[in-house]
């Protein structure tokens, strides 16, 4: 930004939208006009398609600029943007025709239409969903570059670290020629680093980091946080407390993988925890593990394991009362001596190694449960967290307290402008109507799908499973075809790592506990003979590039070993492979055994899938498997609509601690 | 229960430093041998029930501690159950929803104005809800009050109470007294129009004197009274007070004295009234004592004595048994029970907190449901039969509010809320099966049906036997119930003037043929003169021998004769035209029945057998079948005996037909009825019960007929 360094004080230090309140008229409406704004996805899609032909025409004027004549046409186009609001289509039309100029001449890369259809859907507000593989990341620079010279500090959101920095190297190039700045927010970075990143035009970061530094900036706002205020302070001369926020406030997003970010996290609130006194001693938890081997499942208490829960039955509670009253004031009051044996049942039979957690380092540490990662400064709260800690034998941390808490919908809800860009957003569009008033476009794919989807195969065991996919690699590996295995959960894949071993095959693993060769193994995962393991979201955003003489060979072959908790998940995963019109194949093999049948309604069909077999060969277990996980889809959309409400709730009941954060 | 001690959003609450504010005021209260905390909110004049740790935690809210120093000091004090962060933050919200916090941060205008709002929007929508009782507040009357104050405070005392006393038992006394002049001067007046206008003016003046008891007596014990009003009870404007600041006062008695110093005020009005009444002249003062009497005496016990309505009894009654807040509680109870044992939840709060109230609470809640049901439609059918329209719109109204939609909650609750995930399939089952039943019960199946009417033992005019001429009776010439033929002598009169008229008239014309004979050849004039007089006098003969033969009454047609008081009959002077018995063509004699208009078209279509009791003998059933039916409908009755005022059931109007007969004010439909078993000893003109069996049909398709016969009835189709 050399001659354009005049930058004009900011009028609102810390932009937000104010949450707004509803009432239970709107929520009816908006559930009625979802239908409505789901159907109207594709009519969508055609108003913006106008933009295709305008940059088109403007094509050959731009391709007669020169470098320095394209330069200074970017900053009219910046200074026309900033002129009027709500980018206007003429203007916009423009800045696209240079920006894919730009993009043409420095890597060879023009947007299609349908990337710019897509990057306009963001600059209107919508939620663009185009097929997995059509350059959303093409696309999201075009939108955020356009933002950008209007003025709007963007940000992209991301799923991982990983995507983060990638797409952000990707795209540099670009912004750099228009004049823009570029910063990531990636895990690991300091406060400076991370306000640097902030303060740049264009900032890629995860959901995670993003959402979390906008908490520790709203417990440094806390409940002064006014616009007016903020610039008194700055007047005062001491130190403002604007100076210590990480943001510059929630301007524009581009949340790329909408329906992971905005859908799938979105069930879990994101919580900032600091220590609590009241420690729970090591010989509390001892005894409490040890009334919880005690306990009988089924007579003193229930595991209701679609829901997490452990409920105590009268039996148990008499139990309990009865193994208290030998015990010191740690187990007195009813509620709490029922706390502590909860806590030490869940324990024991809800938080698993390898699944829920690792202990790395005499630590406990928490793996997240949509991307498979660890997260090392996460904790379970009121000392749930101490209890594990005791029972795999570490010394118990300091118990954690909630400082701040927020949830997904909060959050994106208050960005001033909210758009995204998903590869499979239709099953749940009409949740990002109501929850967030995103629309959903309909972008058409630029080049048809040469994907071939073989038809699922459910066996009756795991074993059966495993033996049929280590075949199916054999045979696949044998002709060289690469291979993508997706799994479920990191225990799954270190399953099929040993399985894969076992076979003597090489394979590599893309899963948490191995967060730095990720990229590594993506760009090497389209290579011939290459076998990858990867979980469930190791895989969302990864392009993996073939080459000819693999396409030739039917492109990259993706087996699903597990099916998700949802739908779209499984989409992503195939979406794998056959990017961009390529080809590619996707199968799933499957088994009766998966995790996932714990959401089937009754343990009944399960039975009767096995005695079906002969007859109805594997239709009845195909179509209990989707039972299953349509299942799962509707209790987890139940969650989530959950926690809204209770969040709604609380801040309601909250109010006479102020606005929520 | 899976409470947990610690709440995720508590981080929100541990910092702050809240206190009261200054114009809240706790009361320790004793209710069924615990203590309770009653907060007072004397700017809107609510009260909020707190348990012995809620108060505690609520004392030690000093505006310098942190609510999570507070919450660690109540849990070390409050013994085994310590209150959870969640119920501490409810506990919180509930002040904050009633403004009564106070802390070092400024007030949130934009969710005060939002609160506000939203209070006054819930309070025209349960107003708009409960359209049966309007409150409209009028003024404050606290300075008024205070200033009459002195001149009631000794009716505040052991001896007011005396006093009131021996007032109120002198009225009894004197009523039971002249109970029977009391009670005739009532029926004949109580409903005339006159007096109905008097009652309505009467009405509010009682109720203002009642509300002022109230007020008073709230005064009197120390608290303050700020809204009067005017309520407008099923359209009927009554003056109400408020007078909950009783509810803060210590003492149950005094709660329960408040409470019932309207009822008491009443009762000495209709002492006083009683007393007047006696002694005074009729006239227009009199009047008005009986009327004063009445609401004082009988209206009240029927309204704020019934404690399943949510006037005095109620309060007393909650008071007197320490139940505060029965009416919420005991649905609450009720909803309790119901998902704990019937959809084996098991993660509902018992609302009764103590063994005793359990059948108060359960009890409560039925009772009061049904009286509430029936009392409302009853009002509801009251104004239908005055204001169609808004009758019916108050019906349904009604219905919805009672029936639909709770069952639309508990749809909505059963499919959706998250305390049943676990038991949904339970749930499901036991209301599905209890839906199942109820259904069956009215639509499947079968229970008899029939149809009850009254009518007569009907005699044909041929069939009465008349004096054709006045005559005392000698002599019975047929035996009764004997059969006769037509033309048979049945009794005997005898007229002794009627012989010696004769005679004296056969004298004259003896006398006035001589006459003629003498005169007959002489004077032409003369002679036709005298045969025109004799042809009269014959004349005359013809008639008085015509009426001396007709003292032998004669069966005009054969059959059985009848003589109902044949034992009385001798000696008797008989008018001419009085029946006297009567010949009976069949063995036994018919049956008219009546069929309002309304159910004459099931007795038409779907008659399947008649059951008649005599009333002479109503233990025995006789089976018969209609004779004949007349197609169209009629207005007069053919015997009074069928009529409201003679014992029936037909409401007549008394001077409305020709004739000023009465006349039925719904159309009738005329049946006779031939019974299958011959009945000697009949009663003629006596009253039959008759049943028409319908075969048995569920019950809703009746329910549904009927709604369509009130709708169709109304709209004349």
């Amino acid at each position: 930004m050399s001659d354009a360094a005049f930058s004009p004080p900011r009028p609102i230090l810390y932009a937000e939208r104010a949450d707004k309140k509803k009432s239970p008229l709107d929520d009816h409406a908006a559930k009625a006009i979802a239908y409505l704004k789901v159907a109207g996805s594709k009519r969508r899609a055609r108003q913006l398609a106008g933009i295709e032909r305008k940059v088109t025409a403007l094509d050959g004027e731009m391709r007669g600029l020169s470098d320095e004549e394209l330069r200074t046409r970017g900053r009219h186009v910046s200074v026309a943007l900033k002129r009027q609001a709500g980018f206007p289509e003429q203007v916009v039309a423009e800045t696209f025709a240079v920006i894919r100029e730009i993009s043409g001449r420095l890597s060879g890369r023009r947007h299609y239409g349908v990337q710019m259809v897509g990057a306009y859907a963001l600059l209107r507000g919508y939620l663009a969903e185009m097929a997995t593989g059509e350059g959303k990341t093409l696309t999201a620079a075009l939108g955020a570059a356009t933002a950008a010279l209007a003025g709007r500090p963007v940000h992209v959101v991301t799923v991982n670290d990983y995507l983060a920095s990638r797409d952000a190297e990707l795209t540099k190039p670009i912004y750099d020629w228009l004049g823009l700045s570029v910063g990531v927010v990636v895990a690991g970075q300091s406060v400076e680093q991370r306000r640097a990143a902030y303060a740049c035009d264009i900032t890629y970061c995860t959901n995670k980091e993003l959402a979390f530094d906008y908490l520790r900036d709203r417990i440094v706002l806390g409940q002064n946080g006014g616009n007016l205020r903020l610039k008194m302070e700055a007047l005062q001369g001491k130190r403002p407390r604007a100076d210590q926020l990480r943001l510059r406030g929630l301007h524009f997003a581009i949340v790329d993988e909408a329906d992971s970010v905005l859908v799938d996290e979105a069930r879990t609130p994101l919580v900032i925890s600091g220590e609590a006194k009241g420690e729970i001693s090591t010989a509390t938890a001892e005894e409490a593990l040890g009334l919880a081997r005690s306990l009988e499942a089924g007579k003193d208490y229930v595991l209701i394991a679609a829901q997490k829960r452990i409920v105590l039955t009268p039996d148990g509670r008499e139990r309990i009362a009865s193994f208290a009253d030998e015990r010191g004031r740690e187990w007195r009051g009813v509620v709490v001596r029922e706390e502590l044996a909860r806590q030490a049942l869940s324990a024991l039979h809800l938080f698993h190694r390898g699944e829920q957690y690792l202990v790395r380092e005499g630590k406990v540490q928490i793996i997240d449960e949509h991307t498979g990662r660890v997260m090392p400064d996460r904790a379970w709260s009121d000392g749930q967290h101490q209890i594990i800690e005791v029972k795999e034998g570490c010394t118990p941390s300091a118990r954690r307290t909630t400082i701040a808490r927020m949830t997904y919908q909060r959050f994106f809800r208050r960005y001033a402008h909210l758009s995204g860009m998903t590869g499979t957003g239709r099953q749940v569009a009409r949740e990002f109507w109501q929850v967030y008033r995103l629309p959903v476009v309909t972008v058409p794919t630029h080049r048809p799908r040469q994907r071939i989807n073989l038809e699922d195969r459910v066996l009756a065991t795991d074993n059966q499973k495993w033996r049929e996919v280590m075949t199916r690699v054999k045979e696949l590996n044998a002709r060289g075809i690469p291979i993508l295995l997706g799994t479920r959960s990191v225990a799954s894949s270190a399953t099929a790592s040993e399985r894969l071993t076992e076979a003597g095959l090489p394979h590599l693993v893309l899963s948490a506990a191995q967060d730095d060769a990720e990229a590594g193994i993506v760009a090497l995962a389209g290579e011939r003979g290459r076998i990858t393991v990867a979980t469930n979201m190791a895989g969302r955003g990864t392009d993996i590039h073939i080459s000819d003489d693999i396409e030739a060979l039917g492109g990259l072959h993706v087996i699903m070993v597990e099916r998700h908790e949802a739908r779209r998940i499984d989409d992503q995963l195939a979406g794998r492979s056959g990017r961009q019109g390529q080809k590619g194949c996707f199968q799933a093999i499957l088994s009766l055994d998966d995790p996932l049948m714990e959401f089937a309604a009754s343990g009944l069909f399960k039975t009767f899938c096995h005695m079906a077999e002969p007859v109805m060969g594997e239709t009845a277990a195909r179509w209990l498997l989707r039972h299953a996980q349509r299942r799962a889809e509707r209790i987890h959309a139940g969650m989530r609509r959950d926690l809204l409400k209770s969040d709604e709730n609380q801040t309601r009941t909250l109010a006479f601690t102020g606005r929520p954060e | 229960m899976a409470r947990s001690l610690f709440s995720p959003s508590w981080y929100r609450v541990a910092d702050l430093k809240l206190r009261l504010r200054s114009h809240a005021q706790i009361h320790r209260q004793q209710f069924r041998d615990e203590v309770w905390y009653v907060l007072q909110d004397h700017q809107t004049g609510r009260f909020h029930r707190l348990s012995a740790s809620s108060n505690l935690f609520v004392s030690l809210m000093d505006g310098k501690r942190t609510l999570g120093e507070i919450w660690d000091m109540v849990g070390r004090r409050a013994g085994d159950d310590p209150p959870t962060q969640d119920e501490a933050i409810q506990l919180l919200a509930q002040l904050h929803g009633s403004d009564l916090l106070q802390g070092a941060m400024p007030p949130d205008f934009q969710e005060l104005g939002e609160r506000a709002a939203k209070q006054a929007r819930s309070e025209v929508l349960s107003k708009l809800r409960n359209p049966m009782s309007l409150r409209l507040p009028l003024f404050d009357p606290n300075s008024f009050l205070d200033a009459t104050m002195p001149l009631v405070r000794p009716l505040f005392t052991v001896y007011g109470f005396l006093a009131w006393l021996a007032l109120v038992v002198t009225g009894i006394v004197v009523a039971v007294m002249h109970w029977p002049e009391l009670t005739s001067d009532g029926t004949d007046r109580l409903l005339s129009t006159s007096n109905i206008a008097m009652i309505v003016m009467i009405y509010p003046l009682v109720k203002t004197i009642h509300e002022a008891g109230h007020a008073y007596a709230t005064k009197a014990f120390g608290g303050v009274v700020h809204e009067v009003g005017i309520m407008l009870l099923v359209l009927m404007p009554a003056p109400y007070v408020d007078a909950s600041a009783s509810t803060a006062f210590r003492e149950k008695w005094r709660r329960m004295l408040v409470s019932g110093a309207g009822i008491m005020v009443e009762f000495a009005l209709a002492a006083i009234a009683m007393i007047f009444w006696v002694n005074a002249e009729p006239g227009l003062a009199r009047a008005v004592a009986f009327n004063v009497m009445l609401i004082g005496g009988v209206s009240t016990i029927f309204f704020n004595g019934n404690p399943l309505l949510r006037f005095d009894a109620y309060y007393i009654l909650a008071d007197l048994i320490e139940i505060p807040n029965l009416g919420n509680r005991a649905n609450k109870y009720f909803w309790y029970l119901v998902q704990r044992y019937l959809l084996g939840v098991e993660n509902v709060e018992n609302p009764a907190s103590t063994r005793g109230e359990r059948k108060w609470l359960f009890w409560y809640a039925v009772l009061a449901f049904l009286y509430r049901v029936v009392l409302s439609l009853t009002i509801a059918l009251l104004v239908a039969s005055k204001l169609f329209f808004i009758g019916v719109l108050l019906a349904l109204l009604t219905l919805f509010s009672t029936f639909v939609q709770p069952l639309f909650k508990g749809a909505k609750y059963l499919l959706t809320s998250p305390k049943l995930d676990s038991k949904r399939g339970r749930a499901l089952g036991t209301t599905g099966v209890a839906t199942a039943t109820v259904l069956a019960l009215l639509l499947l199946t079968p229970l008899p049906y029939g149809t009850i009417a009254q009518g007569v033992v009907w005699i044909p005019d041929r069939a009465q036997v008349r004096a054709d001429t006045g005559g005392i009776v000698t002599e019975i010439l047929a035996r009764p119930d004997a059969v006769v033929a037509a033309g048979d002598p049945l009794i005997r009169l005898a007229d002794p003037s009627i012989d010696g008229r004769v005679k004296l008239l056969e004298a004259q014309a003896a006398e006035l043929r001589l006459r003629h004979d003498a005169v007959q050849f002489t004077d032409r004039t003369a002679s036709d003169m005298i045969l025109q007089q004799l042809r009269n006098i014959e004349g005359i003969i013809a008639s008085g021998q015509q009426r001396r033969d007709a003292l032998v009454i004669r069966a005009r047609d054969g059959g059985r004769f009848v003589l109902p008081n044949a034992a009385n009959l001798p000696g008797r002077y008989v008018n001419q035209g009085d029946l006297v018995g009567y010949v009976v063509a069949s063995a036994t004699p018919a049956l008219r029945v009546i069929v309002p208009q309304s159910e004459v078209d099931l007795v038409r279509g779907r008659t399947l057998r008649v059951d008649i009791r005599y009333a002479s003998e109503p233990a025995r059933i006789v089976p018969a079948h209609i004779s004949r039916e007349v197609p169209a409908a009629q207005l007069d009755l053919p015997s009074l005996a069928l009529s409201t005022e003679g014992g029936g059931t037909i409401a007549v109007q008394n001077s409305g037909g020709p004739n000023n007969r009465p006349r039925a004010l719904e159309g009738l439909f005329v049946f006779d009825l031939a019974p299958e078993q011959a009945q000697s000893q009949l009663l003629l003109g006596s009253r039959v019960h008759v049943r028409f069996d319908h075969g048995s049909e569920p019950v809703a398709w009746r329910w549904l007929r009927s709604l369509r016969q009130t709708f169709l009835s109304h709209f004349n189709v």
